[in-house]
């Protein structure tokens, strides 16, 4: 109950300061855009189709030898290739919203000296901590599933046919609705944690960016064909995720010292 | 049984000690307010008694229950506590900032809760200002009626009246008062010795250890102890012997005023009229003389007295 209490407190406070929102949004946009620049708006600029270079032939051959894609035509082949690898963009959504929010959350009840008042209440560490991450979780992830609606909107809408079926599957499902909330979720808990023991909200942003890293790897490593995303993999990246989650709440907790933050923070 | 109680609270912050064997007991209905000069260690002593840091060594005690790690959370659901800055949520109205704590405090019907509290409070015509447009009066009055939403039978008050203008001041120690009235205990920690005049029934005066604890009356009485003050007509200077009798250890002259330390300056005031009249006096006016508070918290932090029972 009062998690919900200081949840409501933070969503008002989030609606009242949409602008801490903004570096998602942009994030949002670019994820959506850069996928569709390459496949539909370079081609139809150039009049050169996709399928003409054979530095996709990777994605034809893909597509051809799996039972649910083989109706593809070559051009639809491609795009669909390029919608999936680029999805992983969209996992930098939350991430960004969630960054943007999380730095502030413990810093900035501190810099406001509301901290201490609400310290005063019966409140526990753990329904602190949860309210502030899901604060910044909630309208992240939001945010997130908002703009994979609208990707698979616009794929609909000017993709070949064929090529939103591919992306409306359960590997693209998995990667917006549990690796996305995931990452993101881990790098709220960083910058939670940070912002539990600095006083400058940006050494808590700078530690939560650290989670883009690992996520970008993947990404350069999807396109070069290093990994394939398949369930499998989805599914370690998952569990790996959640075990990360689980410590690093253990570890906020214990990070957050009420006395250190009451006495030593001026 | 009394609502709040301090048993040898010490504190500790690496080698500096903030607070030392601090003891005291808070009964409901009683104003206890404790002064002290910057960096004496009253706001870590609120700090140890709301259950926001431990103390290295004592114990605080609520309604008879000895504070621990474990039940911290529940006691502190019984104490309200004004901190020294309201800390307001600013993008929240004043409505909203009630309303969370209400929910935090889990009262059963908040939007009662926090209606009646705002009418209480004289807030209720700007429940849907955001707090940040509020002016600094006003502010401290949201956090007091935050303090207050869940009724706690505790009140602690750091510096309520700091920084407001004389109005908003008046009202709040209006607001103390009628938390008095209300049988709540209330602990005061202020700068403001006049503020303490007004409204406390007990001082402590605190520099890391308790210098003294008592009502202001016994701590005049014990430092100072009664002043009678005598405006003659002529010089005072001729008349200290006829004024020197029974109850009357010391008197000096000024002017034509004469003022003597007696035991009991009811008793003693006619019988030393009469010495003076006799002697040639004219008398023009005769007072007791009361030190200010300022004075005998001056008195007490020079003297460094050791502390008083609590």
């Amino acid at each position: 109950m009062r998690v919900f209490a200081l949840l409501s407190k933070e969503l008002a406070d989030l609606r009242r300061n949409p602008a801490v929102f903004l570096p998602a949004v942009i994030t949002g946009a670019i994820s959506i855009i850069l996928p569709f620049f390459v496949a539909i708006i370079v081609p139809y600029v150039t009049g050169e189709r996709l399928s003409d270079s054979s530095d996709f032939r990777v994605a034809i051959d893909m597509y051809r030898s799996q039972a649910g894609s083989r109706r593809l035509d070559p051009e639809g082949a491609i795009q669909a290739w390029i919608f999936q690898q680029f999805l992983l963009l969209l996992v930098l959504t939350p991430i960004a919203g969630a960054m943007s929010m999380a730095a502030y959350t413990v810093i900035g009840e501190k810099q406001a000296r509301s901290l201490e008042p609400l310290l005063a209440t019966p409140i526990s560490t753990f329904e602190l901590l949860a309210a502030k991450v899901l604060g910044s979780l909630l309208p992240s992830v939001g945010l997130s599933v908002a703009c994979f609606v609208v990707y698979l909107a616009a794929v609909a809408a000017v993709a070949n046919p064929g090529v939103f079926l591919i992306l409306f599957a359960p590997r693209s499902l998995a990667i917006v609705f549990l690796i996305g909330p995931l990452a993101a979720l881990v790098a709220l808990q960083l910058a939670v944690c940070v912002s539990s023991r600095v006083n400058d909200a940006r050494s808590a942003q700078q530690m939560g960016a650290l989670v883009i890293l690992p996520l970008s790897g993947l990404l350069v490593a999807q396109l070069t064909g290093n990994v394939e995303l398949t369930l499998p993999v989805i599914v370690l990246i998952v569990a790996v995720l959640l075990l990360l989650n689980a410590g690093l709440m253990r570890i906020g907790i214990a990070l957050f010292d009420r006395e250190s933050i009451l006495t030593r923070w001026k | 049984m009394a609502t709040l109680a301090a048993a040898h609270l010490t504190r500790r912050f690496g080698v500096r000690t903030a607070v030392e064997d601090v003891s005291f007991e808070l009964a409901p209905g009683e104003i206890f307010a404790l002064l002290g000069p910057n960096g004496a260690g009253k706001t870590t002593t609120l700090r140890m008694l709301a259950g926001l840091i431990e103390p290295s060594v004592g114990a605080v005690s609520v309604d008879g229950k000895p504070m621990s790690r474990g039940n911290a959370a529940m006691l502190r659901g019984k104490i309200g506590f004004l901190t020294e800055a309201p800390g307001l949520w600013d993008r929240l109205t004043v409505r909203q900032n009630l309303t969370v704590y209400a929910r935090l405090h889990g009262l059963p019907d908040q939007r009662r809760a926090v209606d009646a509290t705002m009418e209480l409070f004289g807030i209720r015509d700007r429940a849907d200002e955001f707090a940040a447009q509020l002016s600094k009066g006003l502010k401290q009055r949201v956090a007091l009626a935050r303090a207050l939403l869940h009724e706690p039978g505790i009140v602690l008050l750091d510096e309520p009246t700091s920084g407001l203008d004389p109005e908003s001041a008046r009202d709040v120690r209006g607001l103390v008062l009628r938390l008095r009235d209300e049988r709540r205990a209330v602990l005061l920690s202020t700068h403001n010795l006049d503020e303490v005049e007004r409204v406390a029934d007990r001082v402590a005066v605190l520099r890391t250890r308790m210098v003294a604890v008592d009502t202001p009356a016994a701590l005049r009485a014990r430092l100072f102890g009664v002043q009678l003050r005598v405006r003659l007509a002529q010089p005072a200077e001729p008349f200290i012997t006829s004024a020197v009798g029974a109850g009357v250890s010391d008197a000096t002259a000024e002017g034509q005023t004469l003022s003597m330390a007696v035991d009991d300056a009811v008793v003693r005031a006619p019988a030393i009229v009469r010495r003076l009249v006799a002697a040639g006096a004219d008398i023009q006016t005769v007072a007791a003389a009361e030190p200010s508070l300022e004075e005998v918290y001056l008195r007490l932090l020079e003297s460094g007295e050791r502390p008083a029972a609590p």
